[in-house]
């Protein structure tokens, strides 16, 4: 039975509306100075020391992204981490804002890692996740969802990957109130945006092995806008000849997936199926607390652990580290450190097939430290 | 065979038409009658100008709710055992308002969600109602009311007031990404769920794929004046029509809820026992869910507990031949004929 702390994703702040809003402005402004240095991301293929930024976060966020930097640490991989805060601070001029330090960390390496940021909850701004996403351009969002030998749930079968659209959508917050209780909401789909995503979703595929993309989307009943992204779709697929392509109703995807997992290879999405049913595969192979997720943008990419803060558990050395560990591996099969990726990911599975040192969100009783004590053993020995 | 006491009107829809006349006729039988049944209705259609003919069906007719209930069979092979969930869901509006525009040449497209004060009131008031009259103790109100503040969250605070006036009964909400999570790991802490269209189709199929899949489930479209009943997952299934593998029962389960709807509780009651019998106790199982039996397998087996029942107690004789409203693809579809000698 997972922790329920570990699941929880939304937070309500004790900080008032306008330091709120500031908080907002504040991340719109660090991200338009970090898309603002316009270089292409390349691959790294030279062996030298890479700088790479880790933003740890609030409640568990400190303690696992320690774990995760003495794990990286034994397993002696070539980086050099940047810690920054983006906590608020006051400037020299008086307001308040996200440290000048922070801005230039991340333009300056363009590869992140992110504990669990505290958002507040409420009417009238966007949430600090959504605003990171949709400034520093990153349009994929990708869930790799496996199931994990030794931690056993209903489902065993289950190897999938979500591919999530991340910048628009029904996410693109443009709500109005018409009259007096009537309210819309738009959802905008955009052919650059669905473009990109789909290709990506492709390449994907191609260079980690996948063989079947499916696209998932309601064009029955929005035909236009999920007709669209439909159209980007195969428009990729032609590109991509040998990576099979199918289309699929939302609902038969839905159905098929609580019942047979097994036959859906990567998925591609626009924003609100792709968050849901990313959560729900999540679900399937045992929480949040477990599931890795990247971010991937034109100018960098940024990965984190999806699951909240939990700040009852803060601070106790009950926390699972997992989650920002496997993002850590996707983050190192990004930068093409794939002896690394592969090391650490062998060690952090066989540590929780042996079910000796486990956290207490998947049953176990052991503390943070002994888990990330052994995996670093076992990365150290093998 | 069960002596039920309904004359049907049978109206065919073609999917590939292009008119909206088949649709029409359907609307205004209904409007005579008051009540259908109906399997789900291909729109073959993908062009821009013609709705989907389901959701039309359902405007016109200003059904705005649907009920599922999800009930497990234990003589079905599921993960999960004894579920017991009722959804229920806005039927007309949301995201599926249907109003879409394209601007800037084909490069960007908006769809617009829709939520009125009005609908949310009707649907949250149908739902407490329900869970008072069948003793149900939990409501739970499924939202994105974080990142769509200004719909969902109207949605929200209006089955919140709602919750107001039945003290007596839990209120709660979760987010519909984590409401798919836990109903994959613990379905058993739901009991009656509200939530909007999309949010509908989607847990609707998950509790379906987790009591053992799209056959068995049927759901209900009430309006003020209106009502219509048809399988709870609104597939089509084209790809096994007309090979006899199809499963009946959400279709019996259907005519079941409509029989019940029209007060005819007796039969009702007969088919459903019969139903059970064969699911449960003799598992004469279509092949999804994971049995070998062919449709006419199924339903002869439920005619034959029928009888068995109607001839212990005095029964009308009736001549009634029973077809259902059904749609027409370019296979077959199914068909249940129940004819009295």
């Amino acid at each position: 039975m997972l922790n329920c702390s570990m699941v929880r994703i939304h937070r309500v702040s004790s900080n008032s509306n306008s330091s709120c809003s500031l908080l907002l402005k504040m991340a719109a402004q660090f991200m338009r100075k970090v898309v603002s240095n316009g270089t292409p991301l390349t691959r790294y293929y030279s062996s030298e020391v890479k700088k790479v930024t880790i933003i740890p976060g609030d409640g568990i966020g400190p303690e696992i992204s320690a774990a995760v930097q003495k794990i990286f640490a034994s397993a002696k991989v070539p980086i050099e981490w940047e810690s920054v805060d983006v906590t608020p601070v006051r400037n020299p001029d008086g307001k308040f804002g996200i440290p000048q330090a922070a801005i230039e960390s991340v333009n300056r390496n363009k590869v992140g890692l992110k504990g669990p940021l505290m958002t507040p909850v409420g009417k009238g701004h966007r949430s600090l996740n959504l605003a990171l996403r949709k400034e520093f351009n990153l349009y994929a969002n990708v869930r790799p969802c496996r199931s994990l030998e030794g931690y056993e749930t209903l489902y065993d079968n289950v190897d999938v990957v979500t591919i999530r659209e991340n910048t628009e959508g029904e996410y693109s917050g443009i709500e109005h109130e018409i009259v007096d209780g009537v309210v819309q909401s738009i959802k905008l789909i955009t052919e650059e945006a669905s473009r990109r995503v789909a290709e990506f979703a492709f390449v994907y595929a191609k260079e980690n092995g996948r063989h079947k993309v499916t696209a998932v989307h309601k064009a029955n009943i929005m035909r236009m806008s999920d007709g669209l992204f439909l159209h980007c779709c195969r428009e990729a697929a032609q590109k991509f000849p040998d990576v099979k392509f199918e289309e699929k109703y939302l609902d038969t995807v839905c159905l098929n997936m609580v019942q047979d997992p097994g036959q859906y290879d990567v998925l591609v999405m626009p924003n609100l199926y792709g968050d849901i049913l990313s959560d729900m595969c999540a679900g399937l192979v045992g929480g949040l607390g477990l599931t890795p997720s990247g971010n991937i943008g034109l100018n960098g990419a940024l990965f984190e652990s999806v699951h909240g803060t939990a700040p009852d558990i803060a601070g106790q050395d009950k926390a699972n580290p997992t989650a920002l560990l496997l993002s850590g591996v996707m983050m190192l099969r990004y930068m093409n450190l794939n002896k690394h990726a592969d090391s650490i990911q062998q060690a952090c599975f066989d540590t929780i097939k042996e079910a000796k040192y486990r956290t207490g969100d998947l049953g176990g009783q052991a503390k943070c430290s002994e888990f990330t004590n052994e995996i670093c053993r076992k990365v150290e020995s093998s | 065979y069960a002596g039920v006491p309904v004359d049907f009107e049978e109206v065919q829809m073609d999917p590939k038409s292009e008119s909206n006349e088949d649709l029409e006729y359907a609307i205004t039988s209904i409007r005579r009658n008051g009540v259908a049944i109906k399997g789900n209705i291909e729109t073959g259609s993908m062009s821009r100008g013609v709705i989907s003919r389901n959701v039309a069906l359902r405007n016109e007719l200003d059904l705005f709710i649907n009920v599922l209930h999800c009930k497990s069979y234990p003589g079905v092979k599921a993960r999960h055992k004894d579920i017991d969930i009722i959804i229920v869901r806005q039927n007309t509006e949301g995201e599926y308002a249907m109003l879409e525009h394209e601007s800037c040449y084909v490069i960007v497209q908006q769809s617009m969600k829709v939520v009125t004060s009005e609908n949310s009131e009707r649907v949250a008031r149908y739902a407490f109602e329900y869970a008072k009259k069948h003793g149900r103790k939990k409501v739970t109100t499924i939202h994105k009311a974080n990142i769509m503040k200004l719909s969902d969250g109207l949605f929200l605070e209006t089955s919140r007031k709602i919750a107001a006036d039945y003290p007596e009964i839990e209120h709660s909400d979760m987010i519909i990404d984590n409401c798919c999570m836990q109903l994959v790991s613990n379905p058993h802490q739901f009991d009656v769920m509200i939530m909007t269209n999309l949010y509908g189709t989607i847990v609707s199929n998950v509790v379906c794929g987790l009591v053992g899949g799209a056959g068995l489930l049927s759901g209900k479209n009430y309006g003020d004046h209106y009502a219509i009943f048809e399988p709870g997952t609104r597939n089509t299934g084209t790809a096994i029509a007309g090979k006899n593998i199809a499963n009946p029962i959400a279709m019996l389960n259907a005519s079941v809820d409509m029989l019940e709807h029209l007060g005819h509780h007796y039969h009702a009651d007969i088919i459903n026992k019969a139903i059970q019998k064969t699911v449960n106790e003799d598992c004469i199982h279509t092949p999804d869910l994971g049995g070998q039996a062919t449709s006419i397998d199924v339903v002869q087996n439920i005619v034959k507990y029928i009888q068995q029942t109607t001839k212990t107690s005095n029964c009308l004789n009736f001549n009634a031949q029973c077809r259902y409203l059904k749609c027409i693809n370019i296979h077959t579809y199914i068909i249940i004929s129940l004819t009295i000698r």
